[in-house]
């Protein structure tokens, strides 16, 4: 087929237009709901589109008590380090080995790994629902730390391994001819080396375990034990029609994930599209 | 517990709404691939020049993508809501008061409404993986295209899309695999409803085994989705021709 070598050059202001378009769509109703919930529930009514007369706390305080959001906060703070810290350790140290040694079935334990990337997650849920029921592992402040490591061990390894595959390896090799035990070269070259990696991985595990949900609405019933995004589904679900409330807690769950998507926006990026563009 | 071979699975298949929930997920594979790759793409090819305010509408575009699935749904239902929502108060602000509609509320609607909500979550991130392509095209390849007077339309049809084909199959493959995956999204919009008529499969696994405590049959559905999810992978990895897993 030929394509005909039509005159039609797309001018400036109509990209322009269309990027505007886009971007409208993709944030206005974020910034809808985040202004809304500053306004009282008469002047939601009547005036959505605009700026509120009257900036009203209201909503914010009625979500805060209502949700329990201090004890959301803390939960999902806790789950989401603590998971952060084990994964990235114990992938770092896993990556290490796959990327420097070459072991009888190195290959097969890596795209255990790999694999790990393809299995559909919520094909789990039931599965880890009855053992963890059957070890008595549910509603505990650790619950969540197991699937949360399991699962995001795969991306980690996958973006560590394949940075630390790149290093020299002479830095090694003088470290080990002045006496630089296994660990030692772990700690001191490859852990500090790899820090761009690190970053990349660190803040994109504590992403995904902010905002995971299917394992924590089946794993956990506790209230005092609930994350944010479990806390504000209920929330959401409980007071349907208490739209001030559930736009004011919407608005303070996002607030940190947006502040640390401004700062470190290159890293999550990278860290996000890591699986595809590796391909 | 008792061993019940293979009596989990031969009631599935007899389920006509768990074949309505496969139908379902099959729309949300599809709407993902033809709604988030093109738009994905035409946005990446406008934002691949020299452009002022390049950086911000990148910054914008990938937003959704790091924001909570839990905090989008429930931010859509409020967009939604048929008496406050953003959309039909916007359409009877512009006098259309005649296009409102119950969008979620709907049975022939839901499914669209949520369809919508997917498609704009994760554009963004086809958006990034195309731009990254699109970058690494070399700077003469371009030019000499130019030089040769090609217009901008043949350049895009003949040169750009041609070189960066293998990411635009890889993110097609990313497409299907992460639209098998919907499970919050629905969950928290619509929990399947109204009428079943969201109801995707995970959401039907979910609420066999937790709403009607039944396990066993959960696992089956489980086990479906996995190779569902796989199978479908495969056979469209070795159409594609992609290498690897």
């Amino acid at each position: 087929m030929r394509i005909r070598n039509t005159k039609l050059t797309i001018t400036t202001p109509i990209i322009y237009v269309i990027l505007t378009i886009y971007a409208i769509v993709n944030v206005y109703p974020i910034i809808w709901m985040a202004i809304n919930s500053f306004k009282s529930e008469q002047e939601f009514a009547v005036n959505q589109f605009g700026i509120p007369k009257k900036f009203v706390l209201e909503n914010f305080m009625n979500a805060w008590e209502i949700a329990n959001f201090g004890v959301l906060f803390k939960n999902s703070i806790f789950v989401s380090l603590a998971a952060t810290f084990f994964t990235v350790l114990i992938g770092a140290l896993a990556s290490y080995f796959l990327a420097r040694f070459e072991f009888k079935f190195s290959n097969v334990v890596y795209g255990f790994f790999a694999f790990g990337l393809l299995i559909p997650i919520h094909s789990t849920l039931v599965p880890i629902f009855i053992l963890m029921k059957n070890l008595d592992l549910l509603n505990k402040p650790y619950t969540l730390l197991f699937p949360y490591i399991a699962f995001h061990l795969p991306i980690t390894i996958f973006v560590l391994t394949s940075f630390m595959k790149a290093f020299p390896k002479s830095i090694e090799e003088s470290a080990v001819i002045d006496g630089a035990g296994l660990f030692r070269r772990f700690w001191s070259i490859v852990l500090p080396m790899s820090r761009p990696a690190l970053a990349t991985v660190i803040i994109l595990n504590f992403i995904y375990n902010w905002n995971e949900f299917a394992f924590a609405l089946v794993l956990i019933n506790d209230q005092n034990l609930q994350t944010l995004p479990l806390g504000l589904a209920n929330f959401a679900g409980q007071f349907t029609t208490n739209y001030g409330a559930q736009m004011a807690g919407l608005t303070m769950s996002i607030i940190p994930i947006i502040v640390f998507y401004l700062l470190f926006e290159k890293n999550i990026v990278k860290g996000m599209t890591a699986g595809a563009v590796k391909e | 517990m008792t061993f019940v071979g293979l009596a989990n699975f031969v009631e599935l298949l007899k389920d006509p709404d768990f074949w309505n929930s496969v139908k379902n997920n099959i729309l949300v594979v599809l709407a993902s691939v033809f709604g988030q790759v093109p738009i994905a793409l035409l946005i990446a090819i406008l934002l691949n020049r020299k452009l002022k305010g390049s950086r911000l509408f990148r910054t914008i575009g990938f937003l959704p993508v790091v924001l909570s699935t839990v905090v989008i749904s429930i931010t859509w239902n409020l967009v939604y809501n048929s008496k406050y929502g953003l959309i039909n108060e916007f359409l009877r602000s512009i006098g259309l008061d005649f296009l409102t509609q119950n969008w979620l509320g709907d049975p022939d609607l839901a499914l669209y409404s949520v369809l919508v909500v997917i498609v704009w979550q994760f554009v963004g991130l086809y958006l990034i993986i195309f731009l990254a392509a699109l970058q690494n095209i070399p700077n003469e390849v371009l030019e000499s295209a130019k030089i040769d007077g090609a217009s901008e339309w043949v350049t895009t049809w003949k040169i750009t899309i041609p070189m960066i084909w293998d990411t635009i199959l890889v993110a097609i493959v990313l497409c299907i695999s992460g639209s098998l995956k919907t499970f919050d999204l629905i969950y928290v919009m619509t929990n399947g409803g109204p009428a079943h008529s969201t109801e995707v499969m995970a959401i039907y696994m979910f609420n066999e085994t937790f709403k009607n405590f039944n396990y066993g049959y959960g696992s089956a559905v489980s086990v479906f989705i996995f190779l569902f999810s796989l199978v479908l992978i495969v056979i469209v990895r070795k159409l594609f021709k992609l290498k690897g897993i």
